[in-house]
């Protein structure tokens, strides 16, 4: 399945803006189930400095700096990757949750070294208390660890309102439990301090899930769960739509929550008022479409 | 009786500092100066001194000393108040003295820990072996706010990350030192230890040379070495700059005074931008790059692209400028990891690991409380121990638990049991004690000693002393500024003499002659622009209420003219209060001068040009301070008596008059004749062709001005004696008018300040790169124009309405363009001042 993906940002400024420095995570990650095919980004007005590089977590990001007065930011990124999702997992043969956690906290291995960074608080997650409470009824004793993780997923899908009214990116996930309202991003951070509260691995993952009336969250950036277990590897959750990510959802740059991955991040010299408006498509290519 | 240093020493016995100054030692502590009743041999020179001087002798030297402190300005801020916060520094003049021997186990020990915390964090902004192999658990490094994930793989020039390292030492009653805490982000004090040094050197000279004490000057040219080597490839005349987060910071005083002794600019954010990845100074000349930031900013608040971006304190784009190798900055970003005390508890393994050395130095007992063990013994035993946070930063205060009541103690049992990994118990050390001057005695205070070092080729160097600061109660062991301690200047004993030595005339390193000083920072020249403002201001408002006062005490028709004239002026300048129920003009008036509340009174303009000059505190020459600290301890005075008040305030607007005028001689006779000047002097200008306008405005706003009131006109004006010699006839308005408004020859006129302003702004750096006029030069011309072009016999005739209109209409014009001018330049030159934003998140 190849998918392409045009994502476009667009700043209007009050007044002019006369010097901005820019960090935007656009390009696509590889990994297993995702070739990255082709990559484009296209900045208006021209940038003056471009330096593409690979951030703590290797996601790839760009910084860019325009010194060129402008009243109009376009940020338009092209991708084109091809998805070739492993079957899923058989979520009763993972060990039960409990072993996670141990493992987590043993970091025997690079690997649980590397999932052992995503245990703790971050900007945009807090843990414990009713987030502890709320996550406990996933995870009965011996309960098996992805099942658990897939039952949590299934039951914010459930108990959550998607509203986009309802939070903005800085609204707390203590909040988001008590109003049962937000967007992916609150939903996913909601899902990532469950699991931590439990002293169990989850990151963020940043992209685009395919256009069309299957998934919510289609015309915009989207955001969803990876959680690890010991010989499964990191495992995706989309609380949102309460899938399995297989072959409809592009992988940006994943990390500990929103702050570490935001698509753009920017500061500007002047501007006064400003205006923002994102589009994403995100589409099959070629013969494959007929899926 | 009185003695001084020169006297044979008195008869007391020298190894009995009690004989002359009954001074005992705290019992259960170890005391720095008495040892089993006896004085220690290597205090046994200062003790000596001190005797024989007797309390007068020190309490005439101390004087001196803190006369120093004031006329320096030497402060520290105390967070809260933009205006009462600086407080003088409280300096001790009894030093402490440090032996040689165990002086030299300590520098070991400091370079030991500068080596160690360096490798540490080269390891953990690198290949993070110490996590994985478990040396350090990653509860420390993962979840620290202070782990900049941005920086993490930028190797810093030299792979140092600390080019300051310091630690607080404190002695326990067994006579070992211990460590209490390290600091590894931007260690503070430095520059107050060098201060220390200044004044008590001041104070005790004699002793200081005979007793061998090593100097710091060494010190700080070792530091401004390893600075010189982060200068990025080879690059000519280097630009290093000293960032400050601004003067509200608790020692922002110390970094003005680093600054100007190791010759950097001071900036702050505002002043630096990122351009093609390089660092630039913001200057009235242009952008000029930048090499290396000596920063005394918190790192997390440096890049609000890159780090945290609640607050635009910092440089967007810095982190990348550093990734690039295009600037360097000391302490490296990210250096603030290592200074979680919870370090302390893996420092003796990290040591042995990594340095393949025992710990020279130990610090106090620490326990980690992520740990289950530790928990263990700090739930068990939190009656003797402190507890603080793990991660620096986070709002919780460090609580005693010897202070805590039996509910409050299960209270903080149970935080520290729902997240254990937050928390570090540390012992209580019992500070030892030393001498401290007092109210004319001296008693034993608890200490703190905090000690320094820097990068050499491929070591530290130790700063030969260091800043000791003293509890402010025996019963107090918590040593900070903030809540009320002292300090003292620290003397580590040498063998022989040390060699004069300072970094004001540096002999290794002969400064390039340079008359460049086009790197004036707009934001410097906005400051100095309102200062020259402020000052002027003060001393229109000050000849004005003068020659009002004067005018209260007698009462012929042509003073009370004149005074009416003067009150009239004054409130149409806003500086008496519009009033339900009028009371006299003279209370009007003395309120205006005595009141710190009066809203545009004498006092309130005073603090304005202090406010406005301590935000200028590095540009600034001694003298100039000395003479603006003059100015506000003038009127810090209470109010006299009622019945003296008018007088006082003759004598005290006299005073005001001098020192105005010997801030002006200082700044005219030592400024250089760069940009800097010229901003403080177009702001002069500006600002007495203003008043002199403003006053004429209100002044002759009737056709036939009585001659009482060209009198009082002159009289402000400081213009009477010029007058009286050219014309020998009686006051007319049109020969008043002329002097005050056209007579380019009288430094008070108008037309003076405006051929002034015209060649300043000439020599303006707009003026000179472009052939077309900038539009504050064509203001400026035609301003003067303006006036050399008013026919002043026409518009002073009397008893002429039309003659009257065209007067006023004259001056209503100029004051509406000496304020456009004004903006003006703002504009072209101070707009630097343009808020940085975030993009909103998509």
């Amino acid at each position: 399945m190849k998918l392409l993906t045009t994502h476009i940002t667009r700043y209007w400024y009050s007044d002019p803006v006369s010097l901005c420095h820019t960090e935007v995570y656009l390009m696509p990650r590889a990994r297993k189930i995702q070739t990255v095919l082709d990559h484009e980004l296209t900045i208006v007005p021209a940038p003056e400095t471009m330096y593409p590089r690979e951030d703590y977590f290797g996601n790839p990001v760009t910084f860019f700096s325009i010194y060129e007065r402008h009243r109009e930011l376009i940020i338009t990124s092209r991708g084109l990757v091809e998805l070739a999702p492993a079957p899923p997992p058989n979520l009763d043969l993972s060990p039960p949750w409990e072993e996670v956690r141990e493992e987590a906290a043993r970091r025997t291995s690079p690997d649980s070294f590397d999932a052992s960074q995503f245990l703790y608080e971050s900007p945009h997650i807090k843990i414990g208390g009713a987030l502890a409470e709320y996550a406990a009824k996933s995870f009965a004793p011996g309960r098996h660890f992805l099942d658990g993780v897939n039952d949590l997923s299934s039951r914010i899908y459930k108990d959550f309102k998607y509203d986009p009214r309802a939070t903005t990116v800085t609204t707390p996930v203590n909040e988001v439990l008590v109003s049962k309202r937000g967007v992916c991003q609150d939903f996913a951070h909601l899902m990532i301090a469950c699991l931590r509260s439990l002293k169990l691995p989850a990151r963020y993952v940043s992209g685009y899930v395919r256009t069309g009336h299957k998934f919510v969250g289609g015309d915009a950036s989207h955001a969803w769960v990876s959680a690890w277990c010991p010989m499964f590897g990191w495992q995706d959750f989309d609380p949102t739509n309460n899938v399995m990510p297989q072959d409809g959802h592009v992988t940006l740059a994943w990390g500990r929550d929103y702050s570490d991955v935001s698509p753009v991040k920017g500061v500007a010299l002047g501007g006064g008022e400003q205006v923002i408006s994102v589009s994403v498509d995100v589409s099959a290519q070629g013969l494959d479409s007929a899926v | 009786m009185k003695s001084t240093g020169t006297s044979p020493p008195s008869q007391a016995d020298p190894s009995q500092l009690d004989a002359a100054w009954s001074y005992e030692a705290y019992p259960g502590f170890h005391d720095e100066v008495l040892g089993a009743g006896k004085v220690r041999p290597h205090w046994m020179a200062l003790t000596e001194a001190l005797t024989s001087m007797g309390h007068a002798g020190l309490a005439k030297r101390w004087q001196q000393g803190q006369r120093m402190i004031h006329d320096n300005g030497i402060t520290y801020n105390v967070y809260g108040d933009p205006l009462t916060t600086a407080r003088p520094w409280p300096l001790d003049p009894i030093p402490l003295v440090m032996e040689q021997t165990e002086w030299k186990n300590i520098e070991a020990a400091i370079i030991q820990r500068a080596m160690l915390f360096n490798a540490v964090l080269k390891d953990l902004y690198g290949p993070q072996e110490l996590l994985r192999e478990n040396r350090l658990p990653p509860e420390l490094v993962f979840p620290n706010p202070a782990f900049l994930r941005p920086c993490w793989g930028i190797e810093p020039a030299g792979g140092t990350y600390l080019h300051m390292y310091s630690a607080d030492l404190a002695r326990s009653p067994d006579g070992q030192w211990w460590v209490l805490s390290d600091r590894t982000q931007t260690p503070s004090g430095a520059g107050y230890a060098l201060e220390n040094r200044l004044v008590t050197t001041r104070v005790l000279p004699d002793v200081f040379q005979s007793a061998h004490v090593r100097r710091l000057a060494n010190f700080f040219q070792a530091y401004r070495d390893a600075l010189q080597r982060l200068v990025p490839a080879q690059r000519e005349n280097p630009r290093i700059v000293l960032l400050t987060p601004g003067p509200y910071n608790e020692t922002y005083f110390e970094h003005a005074f680093l600054a100007r002794y190791l010759g950097y600019t001071l900036v702050e954010g505002g002043d630096l931008t990122v351009r093609d990845c390089r660092v630039f100074l913001k200057t009235l000349g242009g952008l000029l790059p930048v090499d290396v930031i000596v920063r005394r900013q918190d790192e997390q608040f440096c890049d609000p692209l890159e780090l945290r971006g609640d607050s635009m304190l910092g440089v967007p784009g810095l982190v990348q400028a550093v990734r690039m190798g295009n600037v360097s900055i000391a302490n490296a970003l990210g250096s603030g990891l290592a200074e979680s005390p919870a370090y302390a508890a893996f420092l003796p393994g990290l040591c042995k690991h990594l340095l393949d050395e025992d710990l020279k130095l130990p610090t106090v007992a620490t326990w980690w409380c992520g740990q289950e063990e530790p928990l263990k013994y700090v739930l068990d035993h939190l009656d003797t121990l402190v507890l603080k946070p793990t991660f620096p930063g986070a709002r919780i205060e460090p609580i005693f638990g010897a202070r805590l009541s039996g509910e409050e103690k299960k209270a903080v049992l149970d935080k520290v049991r729902a997240h254990p990994d937050r928390y570090v118990a540390q012992e209580q050390v019992a500070l030892s004690t030393v001498p401290v001057w007092e109210d004319s005695r001296i008693g034993p205070r608890h200490l703190v000693l905090r000690v320094y070092a820097v990068p050499s080729e491929n070591s530290y160097v130790v700063m030969p002393g260091g800043l000791t600061r003293i509890s402010n109660s025996l019963d107090n062991m918590v040593v900070s500024m903030q809540s009320g301690g002292g300090s003292k200047d620290t003397w580590v004993l040498g063998d022989a003499p040390a060699p004069p030595f300072t970094l004001l005339r540096p002999a290794t390193h002969p400064l390039e002659v340079s008359r460049a000083t086009f790197d004036l920072p707009s934001r410097v020249a906005d400051n100095l622009f309102w200062l020259g403002r402020y000052t002027d201001r003060m001393e229109s408002l000050v000849r004005l209420t003068r020659a009002i006062l004067a005018r209260f005490q007698e009462g012929d028709a042509a003073r009370t003219a004149g005074l009416n004239a003067g009150l009239e002026i004054l409130a149409e300048l806003g500086h008496l209060p519009e009033r339900e129920t009028p009371v006299t003009p003279e209370r009007e008036v003395l309120a205006m001068i005595y009141d710190p509340a009066a809203a545009n009174g004498i006092v309130s303009g005073i603090h304005r040009v202090r406010r406005v000059a301590w935000l200028l505190r590095d540009r600034i020459s001694v003298d100039a301070w000395l003479i603006l600290n003059q100015l506000d301890q003038q009127f810090s005075l209470a109010a006299p008596a009622e019945a003296f008040r008018v007088s006082a305030a003759q004598d005290r607007l006299n005073q005001v008059i001098i020192t105005l005028s010997a801030f002006s001689g200082i700044v005219m006779e030592s400024m250089t004749r760069g940009d800097g000047w010229r901003f403080l002097d177009i702001g002069r200008r500006l600002e007495r062709a203003t008043q002199m306008t403003d006053m004429l405005r209100h002044g002759l706003q009737t056709e036939s001005p009585a001659l009482g009131v060209l009198e009082a006109i002159l009289e402000i004006a400081d213009s009477s004696i010029t007058y009286r010699s050219r014309y020998l006839t009686s006051l007319q308005t049109d020969l008043v008018l002329d002097l005050l408004l056209a007579d380019e020859a009288n430094p008070r006129s108008v037309a003076f300040q405006l051929a002034r302003l015209k060649e300043h702004v000439d020599q303006l750096p707009n003026s000179q790169i472009s052939i077309r006029r900038p539009q504050e030069a064509r203001q400026a011309l035609a301003l003067l124009t303006a006036v050399q072009l008013a026919d002043v016999r026409e518009l002073g005739r009397t008893e002429d309405a039309a003659a009257a209109a065209a007067r006023d209409a004259l001056l209503d014009r100029l004051a509406a363009d000496l304020s456009t001018l004004s903006e003006t330049i703002s504009r072209a030159y101070f707009t630097h001042a343009a808020q940085s934003r975030q993009l909103a998140a998509p």
